[in-house]
C-alpha cells in the first residue's frame, strides 16, 4: 500500500483553491511558524486579512494580484503518518500548461467550485484534463459556504447541477463536500454551521483514497550502458514489476532472449529487484544494447512504428512538420501521418478533423515513427503508455496516450 | 518499513533525474556541494547512480566565510569518496573586501552568484545538478526539476516550460544559457535525515546540539545563526522536526532581510 498521495487541486479563479491548500496545512500543523509570522506581516500590507492562500502564492505577483501562476507543491503529513503532497495548479487558462504539469503528478484530484458560481470553461478544461490524464478519483469541494450562511438548499442546488454537468462529459466523482476554505468547516473538523450534511470531511475522503501500486508486468526501459570495472552495466528504473538473477527476459525492439547474470546495485547484493527502484543489470550478452530498448518479461508490448494515440496540443501543430516522439528512454522522429478527429477542449464539441490542431485541442491521431518504438495501451499510471512529442526545439509541444 | 519503502522510492527518482542528466551533458555537468545535508545527501546519490565512482566533478563555490568545520568536512569526503572537486572564488570581490558588511544581498549575490557565473564560464559548463528542494521555501517549491537560466542566469518564473510524469524534462538551451537540475525536489528535510540515517551518511557536526544550541542550516558563519535544540544525534533531529513548527532556514540571514528578498536573489541567479 502506498502511503502517500499526490492530489491536484483544481478549478476556476477565484474558487478559493491556494486558500484551501494552506487552510488545510494550517489546520494539520504542517506550516512553519516563521511563515505564518510572514504571511501575517504581508497580508497586512496587501489586504489587511489574513490569506491563508499567501502560502501558497508566493511570488509578489501572485500575492499582489491574487492569482496563482506557478504550480506548487505543498507536503502534509497528518498524525496519522499519512503523507499528502498538494499540488496547487493555476487556473487562468493561459497557464494551462502548468496545470498540465501539476496534474501529471497526480494520484487524484481535488475540484473546488465556488458554490455560487456557475461552472466556467476553466473548470471544463480543467475535468477534460483530467480526463485525458485518466485520472478518475476526483473529490468535488463546493466551496465558500460561508458566503451562503452554510444554507443546505444552496449547497443541493448547486451539487444538482454539477452532477448533471459530470454526467454529460462522462466523468464520475466520488465526493461532493460542502466547506468553507476560510473558516476550516468540513476540512478537518466536521462544520458545527452545517449539521445537516452527513457525509465525510475533506480529510476523511482523502484518508479513504490510499490504494496499492498498480501494475505487475516486469518492464525496464534502458537508459543508459555503463562501464564499471570492465563490464557493461545497463541502468534505468524498474517502471513495473520485479526481476531475480537468473531469469530469462526479453530485449524488445531487438527481439532477443537473454539470461540476468547479476543485478547490479551500489554497496549491496541483490537477488531480486523491483519497481519503483533505479538498478543496473547485467545479462549474459550484452552486446547491442542501449539507451531505448526495453528489457520485458511476459505479456509483451507491441513493437511498431504506426501508433495510435490521443493527443494534447500544449502548442500550435502542424501536421506537415517532423517532430521528436518520446516515451520514455525511447526517442525517435516522427510524423503525423492522419487526424481522425480534433475536439475543443473547454466544449469537447467536434471540430472538423481537416482544422489545424491548435493549442488545447485534443485530437485521436496516427503517429509514423522513423525506428520501431515499444509502447502499449494507456491504462492509467503505465509509463509505456504515454508519450511527448517535441518540435525542433525540443520544446513539447504535445502529450500523448496510446489508444 | 513504510517509511523505508517511500525513502527508496525518493531516491530512485533522484537517481533516475542524474542518470537522465549525465546522459544528456555529459562532461558539461557539475554538481554544486555546499557540505550541508542537502548537498551531501545529492553527492551520494550520485556515488549511487555510478556505482561508486562519480564521473561528475563535484564544485565548491568558496565564500571564504564557511564554517571551519565545513572545510575539514570537505577535504575529508573528496578523499574518502574519491571525488574531483573545484573550489571556486571570486577573488576580485574578496580582493576589494566583500562580506555581509556591504549588505547581505550584495555579498550573496558576489561570492556566490558571481562566482558561479565565473566558473560556469571558465568550464562552459551546460548544466548544474542543485541540491534545492520544493519544502524550503515557498519559492523553491515553484521549481522544475530541469530549470534553464538566462545569459544573465535569469530565472523566467512566468513562463516555466512543461515537464510530465517525472519522466519528461525541458533540455532546450541556447549558448550561455545554462540548466539548473534538481534531482532532490520532492524530498522534505525530514526525508533527508531519514535517509542520512538508513545510509550511515556523515554530516557536519554543526547540526548536532552542543550546549543546547545547534544548527538546523548550515552556510557561512557570518549569517547562520543557531537554534535552541538539545537534538544531539539523528534520531533526535527527525523527532524535533516532527514536533516542530519552526521553519528549517530560519536562521538564514537572507531569506528574510527583506520582503521578496529569497524570490530576488533568486531571479538573479541565487540558487
Amino acid at each position: 500500500m502506498q502511503d502517500y498521495l499526490n492530489i491536484a487541486v483544481t478549478g476556476d479563479v477565484d474558487s478559493g483553491k491556494s486558500t484551501l491548500i494552506g487552510r488545510f496545512l494550517y489546520d494539520t500543523g504542517s506550516i512553519a511558524d516563521a511563515a505564518i509570522e510572514e504571511i501575517k506581516d504581508v497580508s497586512q500590507r496587501i489586504t489587511g486579512d489574513f490569506e491563508f492562500a499567501y502560502l501558497l502564492d508566493s511570488f509578489e505577483e501572485e500575492r499582489k494580484s491574487k492569482l496563482t501562476i506557478e504550480t506548487t507543491q505543498a507536503f502534509c503529513k497528518t498524525k496519522k503518518g499519512k503523507r499528502f503532497i498538494f499540488i496547487d495548479v493555476p487556473g487562468h487558462q493561459e497557464l494551462l500548461k502548468n496545470m498540465l504539469c501539476g496534474s501529471s503528478y497526480a494520484d487524484m484530484a481535488i475540484l473546488v467550485i465556488d458554490v455560487q458560481s456557475t461552472i466556467e470553461e476553466q473548470t471544463k478544461r480543467h475535468l477534460s484534463i483530467l480526463k485525458f490524464l485518466d485520472i478518475e478519483n476526483i473529490i468535488v469541494v463546493l466551496n465558500k459556504m460561508d458566503l451562503v450562511n452554510f444554507n443546505e438548499d444552496v449547497f443541493r442546488h448547486t451539487e444538482e447541477r454539477i452532477a448533471e454537468f459530470f454526467k454529460n462529459i462522462g466523468i464520475r466523482y466520488k465526493y461532493f463536500i460542502p466547506v468553507s476554505a476560510r473558516q476550516g468547516d468540513n476540512l478537518i473538523k466536521k462544520s458545527k454551521e452545517m449539521i445537516w450534511y452527513k457525509g465525510l470531511s475533506l480529510i476523511e475522503a482523502l484518508n479513504g483514497s490510499f490504494k496499492g501500486l498498480n501494475s505487475d508486468v516486469f518492464r525496464f526501459p534502458i537508459q543508459d550502458i555503463y562501464n564499471i570495472d570492465k563490464e557493461k552495466v545497463a541502468v534505468g528504473k524498474i517502471i513495473s514489476g520485479k526481476i531475480r538473477k537468473g531469469e530469462r527476459i526479453k530485449i524488445l525492439p531487438l527481439n532477443r532472449v537473454n539470461k540476468v547474470k547479476r543485478l547490479k546495485l551500489f554497496n549491496q547484493n541483490k537477488f531480486i529487484a523491483k519497481a519503483p527502484m533505479s538498478i543496473g543489470i547485467v545479462l549474459d550478452d550484452m552486446d547491442g544494447l542501449k539507451r531505448g530498448q526495453i528489457i520485458c518479461k511476459t505479456k509483451l508490448p507491441s513493437v511498431s512504428r504506426e501508433i495510435s494515440a490521443k493527443i494534447f496540443c500544449v502548442n500550435k501543430l502542424n501536421p506537415e512538420e517532423e517532430l521528436r516522439f518520446r516515451c520514455v528512454t525511447q526517442e525517435s522522429s516522427a510524423q503525423i501521418i492522419n487526424v481522425n478527429s480534433i475536439w475543443d477542449i473547454a466544449t469537447l464539441e467536434k471540430k472538423n478533423s481537416q482544422d489545424i490542431l491548435d493549442k488545447t485541442n485534443i485530437a485521436e491521431v496516427v503517429i509514423l515513427t522513423d525506428i520501431p518504438v515499444t509502447t502499449e495501451k494507456y491504462k492509467g499510471f503505465n509509463s509505456l503508455g504515454r508519450f511527448v512529442l517535441q518540435n525542433n526545439d525540443s520544446e513539447i509541444c504535445a502529450v500523448g496516450i496510446i489508444i | 518499513m513504510s517509511d523505508y519503502s517511500y525513502l527508496d522510492e525518493l531516491e530512485s527518482r533522484s537517481v533516475y533525474i542524474i542518470r537522465e542528466a549525465y546522459w544528456k551533458y555529459k562532461n558539461k555537468l557539475v554538481i554544486l556541494w555546499s557540505m550541508g545535508k542537502d548537498s551531501t545527501t545529492l553527492v551520494h546519490l550520485a556515488r549511487k547512480a555510478f556505482f561508486g565512482k562519480v564521473p561528475i566533478p563535484v564544485i565548491h563555490i568558496d565564500t571564504t566565510f564557511k564554517f571551519k568545520q565545513i572545510y575539514e568536512f570537505r577535504d575529508k569526503y573528496v578523499k574518502c569518496w574519491k571525488l574531483n572537486l573545484i573550489i571556486t572564488k571570486n577573488d576580485m570581490a574578496l580582493k576589494k573586501d566583500m562580506s555581509p558588511k556591504k549588505g547581505r544581498f550584495n555579498c550573496c549575490t558576489a561570492l556566490k552568484t558571481e562566482a558561479l557565473k565565473q566558473v560556469i564560464e571558465k568550464y562552459r559548463l551546460r548544466a548544474l545538478l542543485v541540491a534545492i528542494r520544493r519544502d524550503e521555501h515557498s519559492i523553491r517549491a515553484k521549481e522544475r526539476y530541469f530549470s534553464l537560466r538566462d545569459k544573465e542566469f535569469k530565472w523566467d518564473y512566468q513562463n516555466q516550460p512543461l515537464e510530465m510524469w517525472s519522466e519528461y524534462y525541458n533540455t532546450k538551451e541556447e549558448s550561455g544559457t545554462h540548466i539548473r537540475i534538481h534531482p532532490l525536489l520532492h524530498w522534505s528535510e525530514i526525508d533527508i535525515w531519514r535517509y542520512i540515517k538508513k545510509e550511515k551518511l556523515p554530516s557536519v557536526n554543526l547540526y548536532f546540539a552542543k550546549k543546547r544550541r545547534r544548527y538546523r542550516s548550515i552556510g557561512c558563519e557570518c549569517c547562520c545563526q543557531p537554534i535552541e535544540s538539545s537534538a544531539n544525534s539523528i534520531d533526535r533531529i527527525i523527532e524535533e522536526i516532527q514536533n516542530s513548527r519552526v521553519s528549517e532556514r530560519s536562521g538564514r540571514a537572507q531569506d528574510k532581510e527583506k520582503e521578496y528578498m529569497m524570490q530576488k536573489l533568486r531571479s538573479l541567479g541565487y540558487m
